[in-house]
Order: C-alpha cells, then sequence, then structure tokens
C-alpha cells in the first residue's frame, strides 16, 4: 500500500474532502495496511492459479480441435452455437440519462448502452434509438451541433428513424452553438419542451416515443459563458409495446425477411424500413451484353460507416451488369452494423481483426482484403477495387468491360481506375473519352492479379510502417513507369466527409464539384489508341490540330479560351525538367481543380475540359511534346504565392491522401 | 425412384451437379465406350443405380449455384428431409484474423431409405478443387443417414477440375467425369492435409519473420521456382513431394523459410523417369550436380534463377524404412538419411497443390530432430539432420559417374 497513489488524472469532485479524509485514516493504520497487502497477496495468488488453469484449458481444448478426428465423426463439437439472449418478458425498461460537460451515460435495465468520458471527443449531441418492443439498441450517434451542419445531419437522421422508436438525447460538453431553428422545431416536435431553448453550456437529456409520448426530459441552464450547466440525471421508465406493433407486415418472402432482420435490427435507413411502401433492395439492372468484367471480383473495402455502405452498395447493386456473386464487402473491424447491410443485401461479408493504428490499419486492410479476394476467386485474373464511400456509375461496368482487355495485353498499364482527379464539372466533358495517366487515382480501380502476387503482395509495408497503401503503389519503386486508364468523367463519386483523412471543408474544397456520370450504355470512344504507342500516335494528332492560345492573356481568366466549343486549344507552361510543376500548381490552384499533389500527367501534357473545349497544357522543355510549341510562344510561368499568403488550411495529411 | 426425383429436383432449379459415387461410376467405367458412343441410348434394364444402397453421390461445384433458398423449399415439398453441414472457410482460414461466414461443405437429402449425398467443391489457389471434412455439430441428428458408410467426408480431399460428360444411363441424364477410372484413382489418394495456419502464426509470434528485401525476393524466387518444378513433374507425370527444408517451411509457417537457400524436393526412385534431367533443361533449369545412380543414392540439383537451387532427393523404400543418400563431392562419402514410411498427402502451398508427407510430423522429426520448432541458420546436411548415417565411400573408379558436377 506504500506506493498507492490517488489517480492523478481523476478529476476534482465534490466529495473530494470526504476522498482525502478516507485515504488519510487507511495511511495511518499499521494494521489495515497490513491487512490490505496479504489479500492483494492472496489476490495475485488466486488469479495466477486461475489464469493457469485457463491456459492449460484453452491449451487442451485447441489440442483436441485440431486433432483430426477422422475416425469418429461423433467427437467433432467445432462451433457449438452460444445460447441465444433470452428474451425479455418485462414490459417496463428502466432508463437512465445522465448529461454533464465531461461525460454522458445511457443506461438501460442497469445496463450501460452508452457511456463517453473520454476527452476531447463525443462532444454535442448523443443520439439512441431503441426498439419499442425490445428494447434492443438499433442506432447510436453522436452530432458534434457545437460545429456547422451537425444539425442538418441529426434532422435527417431522425427523419429517417420509424414512428414508434423511443428516442434518447443526451448533451455532452456543448451542443447547442450550431443548433438551429430547424433542428429545434424537430426536436420540439418529438415533445422536447426544452429544445427551443437550448443554449451555450447548457446540459440536457430526453427521452421520448418517436410520434408518441414523452417519457422525461431534464435540463441544467449554464449560469454564465465561462461554466457549464450542472450534470443532469433523468431516470424514468419506458412501457414496451408487443413485437407484432413495432413490426411492419410485409408479404412473406426471403427478400422481406433479410429486410425484417435488418429493420427489427438497426435504424436510420429511412425508407428501407418503411410498412406502407418500403425501398427495393433488390435492382435485377441490366445485364450487359457480352459482358467481359462479369466474372471479375469485386473488394469493396469498408470500415464502421454503415450508412455509407448503404449509399455504396446500393449504387453498385444498381449498376448495369452487376453480378452480386462476385461481390465481397471486407469490413475493418467487428462492426455489427456493417454486416447487417450487407446481409440486408444478400451479399457476402468478411470481417477483419484490425492491425496496427491509422494509416496502417487502412494498408494492412487492403492488404487483407486483396489476398482474400484471390483467394476466394482463385481463377480470376483481375479484381475490382471500391471503398464504402462510392457512388457507382450506372455504367461501371460497361466501362470496364469496354477497357478491360488493355490492362490484360498492354504490359505498360498499371490500372484502370473509374475517378479522374482532374475531372470536375468545369473541366470534364466527354463521357466516352479516356486518357493515360501516370499517377494512380485509385476510388475504384482495377487490379491485375499478377501485379497484386508477383509484385504488390510480397512486399506490402508491414504494419509498423505508417504509410498509406496507395502513396506506396505510386511510389516509382512500384509503379515503374506504368500508366493507369482513366475516363474523362469519372465513374465514381466520393461522397464521404467523415473518415481518416477527410473532413467536411476538404471534401467542399475537392470533391463535391467532381463531375460523375449518369449516363447509361456509353460507347468508349476508340479504345484501341489507349494502348502504348497508338497513344503517342493520339496525342501527337492531337497537338497537331490544336490552336495554340494567346500566350499573353492571364490563364486564370475565363477568357483565356475563347467562347467556342468542341475546339482543340493548347497552351505551353514552364517545366525545367520531370519534376518541375511550380507553374502546373498554380495554373491547378487558379483553375479549381486538384492541385495537392500533382495527377494526371502524361508525359508532362495535361488533358482536360474548358468551357467545352478540349484544353491541352505541355510543360516545356521537360515533356516530349514541346517540340509542337511554335518558336514565337513563350511557356508561362507563373510564380507561387509568398509563404504567407500561401498557407493554405488543409492539414498537410490530408494534402497527401485522398482516401 | 429417389435418384430421379432428385435429379428432378436439381435441374429444375437450373443446379449443375455430377455423379462421383464410385460403385456407380466403377460400374459405369466398364461400359464406358457404350456410354459413350451412345448419349442418347435407352436402356433396357436399370444397371448402375438400382443396386440396393443407402445412398447415391454427387458433386456440386460452388461458383455455378447462388445458394437459393427455394431449392430446399421445393425439396421438402418433394418430400425430401435434408441436412446441411458447414464450416469455416479454409481459403480463409491462412489469413491473418479474417472471420468470413461459413460455407456449406455437405449435403445430405434423404428420401424414404435412400439418400443423397451432395459433396460441395470448391475452387482453392493452385487451380484446384478441395472439398471438406463432413463433421457432424453437437446439436445434429446422429442417424440421420448411416454417416460413417459415406464415399466423401472422412478426409478433407483435393481433385483436379474435371472434365465432364452428358450421359444418359439408365434412362436418366447426368453428368459424370469424362474418364471415371482416373477420377476413382485421383480419389483413392485425394486426402488433403490444411496448412497449420494457428501454429504459424504462434511460430511467427516466438520468431517474427524476416521482412528484409532479401527474404522478400528469396521468397519470389523460390515461389517461382516451385511453380516451375512442380509444371515440370506434372507434365512428365512425374509424383512429388516437399521434402527437407521446403517440408519443414511448409510445416512449421506455412511458407518458405526465407534463409534456406533452396527449395527441396522428394521422387520415390520408382517413379524416376530418365526424362527428368532433360524436361528441366527445357524449362531453364539447367543440371548442377548429379551425385548417385538409380540404383543407389540419387540425387539432383538444378539451377534456378540467379542463386536458388532445386535439390531433388530421390528415395528408396525398405521393409519397415525409407532412405535417401547424400554425397560429398570431395571425398566420394557416401550418406544416408532414414525416415519411417509414410503416404502422400494434397496440401497447398505458396498457391501450389503439392504432395507432402501425410505423417508430417514424423518425417519432420526425422529429419530435423525434436527442436524443430526453434530456427537453425547454420546447417551441415552431413552432420545437422538426427536421421544421418554414414554409409561408406563410393568406390573410385565410380566416381566420374556418381559424382557430377557441371
Amino acid at each position: 500500500m506504500e506506493e498507492w497513489k490517488p489517480n492523478p488524472t481523476v478529476k476534482p469532485h465534490k466529495k473530494r474532502s470526504w476522498y482525502l479524509a478516507w485515504k488519510y485514516k487507511l495511511m495511518n493504520q499499521r494494521a489495515l495496511r497490513k491487512l490490505c497487502q496479504t489479500g492483494a497477496v492472496l489476490f495475485l495468488l488466486v488469479t495466477v492459479i486461475v489464469n493457469i488453469k485457463l491456459i492449460l484449458d484453452t491449451r487442451r481444448a485447441s489440442y483436441e480441435e485440431e486433432e483430426e478426428s477422422a475416425q469418429d465423426y461423433d467427437d467433432e463439437m467445432l462451433n457449438v452455437e452460444a445460447p441465444r439472449h433470452p428474451v425479455n418478458n418485462k414490459k417496463v425498461l428502466d432508463v437512465e440519462v445522465y448529461s454533464s460537460r465531461s461525460k454522458v451515460y445511457v443506461a438501460v435495465d442497469g445496463t450501460t448502452v452508452l457511456e463517453d468520458e473520454a476527452r476531447e471527443q463525443g462532444r454535442g449531441i448523443h443520439v439512441i434509438v431503441l426498439n419499442q418492443a425490445t428494447g434492443h439498441v438499433m442506432a447510436k450517434r453522436v452530432f458534434d451541433t457545437y460545429s456547422p451542419h451537425e444539425d442538418e445531419a441529426m434532422v435527417l437522421f431522425l427523419n429517417m428513424v420509424a414512428r414508434g422508436r423511443i428516442l434518447i438525447f443526451t448533451i455532452k460538453d456543448e451542443g447547442s452553438f450550431h443548433l438551429k431553428d430547424t433542428a429545434k422545431s424537430v426536436l420540439k416536435s418529438l415533445g422536447s419542451q426544452v429544445a427551443p431553448f437550448l443554449s451555450w453550456r447548457d446540459m440536457w437529456t430526453f427521452v421520448g416515443k418517436k410520434g408518441g409520448e414523452v417519457y422525461g426530459e431534464k435540463h441544467a441552464k449554464s449560469p454564465a459563458l465561462s461554466t457549464w450547466g450542472d450534470p443532469v440525471l433523468l431516470k424514468t421508465e419506458v412501457h414496451l409495446t408487443s413485437v407484432e406493433d413495432a413490426e411492419c407486415h410485409w408479404p412473406e418472402t426471403e427478400l422481406n425477411r433479410r429486410r425484417k432482420r435488418f429493420c427489427s435490427k438497426v435504424e436510420g435507413y429511412g425508407s428501407v424500413c418503411s410498412c406502407k411502401d418500403p425501398t427495393p433492395i433488390e435492382f435485377n439492372p441490366d445485364p450487359l451484353k457480352d459482358n467481359k468484367v462479369f466474372d471479375v471480383p469485386v473488394a469493396v473495402i469498408a470500415g464502421n460507416r454503415p450508412n455509407y455502405l448503404y449509399r455504396m452498395l446500393r449504387s453498385l447493386l444498381s449498376a448495369q451488369g452487376v453480378n452480386p456473386q462476385m461481390i465481397t464487402v471486407f469490413i475493418d473491424g467487428y462492426y455489427e452494423e456493417p454486416m447487417d447491410v450487407v446481409e440486408l443485401f444478400g451479399l457476402s461479408g468478411i470481417q477483419h481483426t484490425p492491425i496496427s493504428i491509422k494509416n496502417a490499419r487502412v494498408s494492412q486492410h487492403y492488404k487483407a482484403s486483396l489476398t482474400a479476394t484471390f483467394n476466394l476467386f482463385p481463377d480470376a485474373k483481375f479484381a475490382v477495387v471500391l471503398e464504402e464511400d462510392l457512388d457507382i456509375s450506372v455504367d461501371f461496368f460497361s466501362f470496364l468491360s469496354q477497357s478491360i482487355h488493355l490492362l490484360e495485353e498492354d504490359e505498360s498499364l498499371y490500372c484502370i481506375s473509374a475517378w479522374n482527379d482532374q475531372g470536375y464539372e468545369h473541366t470534364a466533358e466527354d463521357p466516352s473519352l479516356l486518357y493515360r495517366v501516370e499517377t494512380m487515382p485509385g476510388l475504384g480501380w482495377v487490379l491485375r492479379k499478377s501485379l497484386y502476387k508477383d509484385e504488390l503482395e510480397p512486399k506490402w509495408p508491414t504494419p509498423e510502417k505508417l504509410w498509406d497503401w496507395d502513396m506506396w503503389m505510386r511510389m516509382p519503386e512500384q509503379r515503374k513507369g506504368r500508366e493507369c486508364i482513366i475516363p474523362d468523367i469519372s465513374r465514381s463519386y466520393h461522397f464521404g466527409i467523415v473518415g481518416l483523412n477527410m473532413n467536411g471543408y476538404f471534401h467542399e474544397a475537392y470533391f463535391k464539384k467532381h463531375k460523375f456520370n449518369t449516363v447509361p450504355n456509353v460507347q468508349l470512344k476508340n479504345v484501341e489508341s489507349l494502348r502504348k504507342d497508338a497513344y503517342e500516335t493520339e496525342i501527337h494528332r492531337l497537338l497537331g490540330e490544336a490552336e495554340v492560345l494567346d500566350h499573353s492573356k492571364n490563364p486564370c481568366e475565363d477568357s483565356f479560351v475563347p467562347d467556342t466549343e468542341g475546339k482543340v486549344y493548347v497552351m505551353f507552361i514552364r517545366m525545367e525538367q520531370e519534376a518541375d510543376f511550380t507553374t502546373w500548381t498554380q495554373l491547378a490552384k487558379c483553375l479549381h481543380i486538384w492541385d495537392l499533389d500533382v495527377r494526371g500527367n502524361h508525359k508532362g501534357l495535361w488533358r482536360l475540359f474548358r468551357k467545352k473545349n478540349h484544353f491541352l497544357v505541355v510543360g516545356v522543355p521537360a515533356s516530349p511534346y514541346s517540340s509542337k510549341k511554335p518558336s514565337s510562344v513563350t511557356p508561362i510561368y507563373m510564380e507561387p504565392p509568398a509563404k504567407e499568403e500561401g498557407a493554405v488550411a488543409v492539414p498537410a495529411v490530408a494534402a497527401a491522401e485522398q482516401t | 425412384h429417389v435418384v430421379r426425383k432428385f435429379l428432378g429436383l436439381i435441374s429444375s432449379h437450373d443446379i449443375p451437379v455430377y455423379l462421383i459415387d464410385p460403385l456407380i461410376l466403377g460400374l459405369v467405367d466398364k461400359d464406358i465406350e457404350q456410354i459413350r458412343s451412345s448419349p442418347d441410348g435407352p436402356s433396357p434394364e436399370c444397371k448402375y443405380f438400382c443396386a440396393p444402397r443407402d445412398f447415391t453421390t454427387f458433386a456440386l461445384l460452388d461458383k455455378t449455384w447462388k445458394h437459393e433458398v427455394g431449392l430446399f423449399r421445393t425439396a421438402e415439398k418433394m418430400g425430401f428431409q435434408w441436412l446441411k453441414i458447414i464450416n469455416k472457410d479454409p481459403r480463409l482460414d491462412g489469413m491473418d484474423d479474417l472471420s468470413g461466414m461459413e460455407i456449406p461443405l455437405h449435403y445430405i437429402f434423404k428420401l424414404a431409405s435412400h439418400a443423397i449425398h451432395l459433396v460441395v467443391f470448391y475452387e482453392r489457389s493452385g487451380n484446384y478443387l478441395w472439398h471438406g471434412p463432413l463433421r457432424l455439430k453437437q446439436h445434429m441428428d446422429r442417424k440421420f443417414v448411416p454417416f460413417r458408410k459415406l464415399h466423401f467426408g472422412r478426409y478433407p480431399g483435393a481433385y483436379e477440375k474435371p472434365e465432364l460428360l452428358h450421359v444418359s444411363i439408365d434412362d436418366l441424364k447426368v453428368q459424370i467425369p469424362k474418364n471415371p477410372s482416373t477420377f476413382l484413382e485421383e480419389m483413392s489418394h485425394s486426402r488433403f492435409l490444411e496448412c497449420r495456419y494457428r501454429e504459424a502464426r504462434a511460430f511467427f509470434q516466438l520468431y517474427p519473420d524476416d521482412a528484409s528485401l532479401d527474404a522478400v525476393e528469396f521468397r519470389i524466387k523460390a515461389k517461382s521456382l516451385l511453380h516451375l518444378a512442380a509444371l515440370t513433374l506434372n507434365n512428365l507425370g512425374v509424383k512429388f513431394w516437399l521434402s527437407s527444408g521446403t517440408c519443414l517451411g511448409w510445416y512449421r509457417q506455412c511458407n518458405v523459410i526465407p534463409h534456406s537457400k533452396d527449395v527441396d524436393l522428394g521422387i520415390f526412385i520408382r517413379d524416376y523417369k530418365a526424362e527428368i534431367i532433360p524436361a528441366f533443361h527445357k524449362a531453364g533449369l539447367p543440371l548442377k550436380h548429379k551425385f548417385g545412380k538409380v540404383e543407389d543414392s540419387l540425387e539432383l540439383s538444378f539451377q534456378g534463377e540467379e542463386d536458388v537451387k532445386l535439390d531433388i532427393f530421390f528415395f528408396y523404400e525398405e521393409e519397415d524404412h525409407i532412405w535417401n543418400g547424400g554425397t560429398q563431392a570431395k571425398s566420394g562419402k557416401k550418406f544416408k538419411y532414414l525416415f519411417p514410411k509414410f503416404t502422400l498427402c494434397w496440401t497447398e502451398f505458396v498457391e501450389l497443390k503439392v504432395h507432402v508427407p501425410c505423417e508430417t510430423l514424423q518425417y519432420v522429426e526425422a529429419n530435423y530432430g525434436p527442436d524443430w520448432k526453434v530456427p537453425v541458420k547454420v546447417w551441415d546436411w552431413k552432420s545437422s539432420p538426427s536421421n544421418v548415417q554414414d554409409n561408406g565411400v563410393w568406390p573410385v573408379d565410380e566416381w566420374d559417374d556418381v559424382i557430377q558436377i557441371y
């Protein structure tokens, strides 16, 4: 006991004086100290013995399990199912909700279903949805309504919740600063008396049934700007309804069985669980004629963003030529809800115990997913790799079906990607046009098995290297000068705004205005010209036909490009050597396209659209296409802004990545 | 009767099963020419299916059907009782910490006194088909059918992808393996061993894997050398297995041991063919040395890409043991390595379906002693193995023949 110290991180409490007195007393009683020591030793001994026994038992068990019990079928007892939780027959639930500056918790019938006392996270309004018949937690969300737009997300979520569900609210730290009137009135419509008057650093708890009675509400006002309201603890009872009342009565079909299982478990998915007119979960898009990618496995890489996954899978399963049997969703972690989403759509899902942290965790998850994909589909030559925060274009598989033979035959190709880093609303125009680029865009792409198995997998960064898998794949050691094929108009759309390297600001600046193809069955133009040598011919033809723009004008100005349509223009910028992107970066900035690193180039050439004209940018003299520059034209040079001005408010990590 | 009903059921759901029942295929094989030549001919009597048996066995390729639940509904309506045996997906077993859904391995459909055993085959890396063992879980009806009499399921099995033939036997249209006798022969040696992934993980916890560039590159080379060797020997029809360090790598860590520096294979001397050396030469693997002769202690070494070497040891069977020989080039000394008798099983190693001794532990222990679990970097083939014996010296006049170095 001598070394026993109070926990320095424990926050001061009102009970502090009593606690100190008790501690003091304890320290002074020798006998008691002795007793404590003996007790501790005894406890230790018991623990050791129990642990040893446990280890021995598990060893024995694992040994037995491993033995080939070929002689006797009756021996095997693998995978004995654990007994299910007994059905709760109680008609009343005790609910406890606590709100304070540094801690929130919710307990249902004595079981803690939410507890958050982590520092510097979990700020805002926590919402829990309970099933009104079983009392099970169906959704758990936190909306940081101290920050902008989070209240809109909360309203969206609350609108998705089915009538009759039990809603529990509690504030941690601050939840009112950006809680706008719309959100307040939604809370009011749920029966809250306090919500319309919630203000800075108030504490608040509320329990009610959606579209029904209020079970309780408690509120503590903050007395001053610099202080928080007193913690509030709401204790109340909730009366459960019968299971029949809580469920919809859809016709008995296999699809509805899946729907029912899903809808009785989770909340916040809106019309898929609507009793009257549920949205379909099977899509049956038109099959593709002569589909070359029907047998290509599709790996969906997912984390714990089930709502994203839901949106993603809907769009994927609606794409023409999709083959649901080839889809596997890889979930990084033992999260239940993403798995529920996977099962709702009747797909197969695989969970992955997280290895390592942050970017390395994502990277290990990618590796495991890719390896597993090729194990599960051993005769596949390719795999399509998707992420949970992508919308998939209706002609995604059609696009791949028309181009995949290039990846098979042209060894100078690294991948086919559905994403054009530079394809924004104002810079992409032609759904039938493809490019070759030296950068690997990711965000919906095709990987060749031989590339993975022979080159990438054996060298994949190990968990202790905190590398991004995509940055690693872009490194010259891996890419070896090979290129990717991309469409002018992307076949995927990156909608995720929460993620490892992602936030609302970043998304708004770089992803929101990205162009996304919605036209079905686009016939790609001149696919054969994407082969290595043919592409050079094509570029020379384009440059030969291109009109040289007026280099005395400011390239950032709209008037730099004439008000025409369907013409080809070229401009020349200064690019001293292969890695000199000074002017390009400035140009990209003023054109409002991707400027955080260099993307979309092919031998010092960039191709995009401006005012519906094809717009070529050639870096002189580094690009081999510099010879096309008329001698009278001086390449444009744009100076980077001085350091102070140039301080962009994007964090360095985000700048390097776009997962 | 029952088979007819079952075939009706599966064809109504468009599920392509094929017949693998060894008893029926045995009968069919005798009349194979006739059956092949008249695929639609009516048969006068019920010759194949009608013998009194408890069950008939069919195979189903997993990827050819969609797991529709409708099948089982219809089966029930037709009066079938059915049983599904599921277990872990072995294709994910070797992967660190992945847990997928369990997969169906066997189905049994029972009607009256006859049952249909449907074995589900999965394609695995290494271009082969695999079926799982049949293990009952606690709550299952142990008397559903006489499980012990089933022809498939005692062990997991590995097969080549069969070519199928549509035939009509006893007026039933079924698919059978194109060459029933080859299939039956394959079946008798089909036992499959899964790598011990759990133990391999434990091994790497104790001895972290070598992630250096050298190790990575050696593994890539060793893998491609093994693929090339397997292709060459399979084309010749020579049966081989993983031996020595390569076998230890498989058994202990489910991978190539990065510091082993060569690939080792074993071949029974009775399977020796003179074409082996020219075939390897043609495959780009020149002979590096040849020790011993067919009658005694034969050992071949081929030069792979850069300094990776392929060693092939030939094994001689005696009454109560099996041995292979070694030769020291400079002294002409002979060595003998003794192993307890073993049989061969299939396994999957570096995306290849290959043989290993079924009694792997005895094999590895004979070679490496009881401490085989501890990695050793310094290894002398003449003294380190626990099963090495001096075996005299080659007569000097034979040296030109039994010690050939290139």
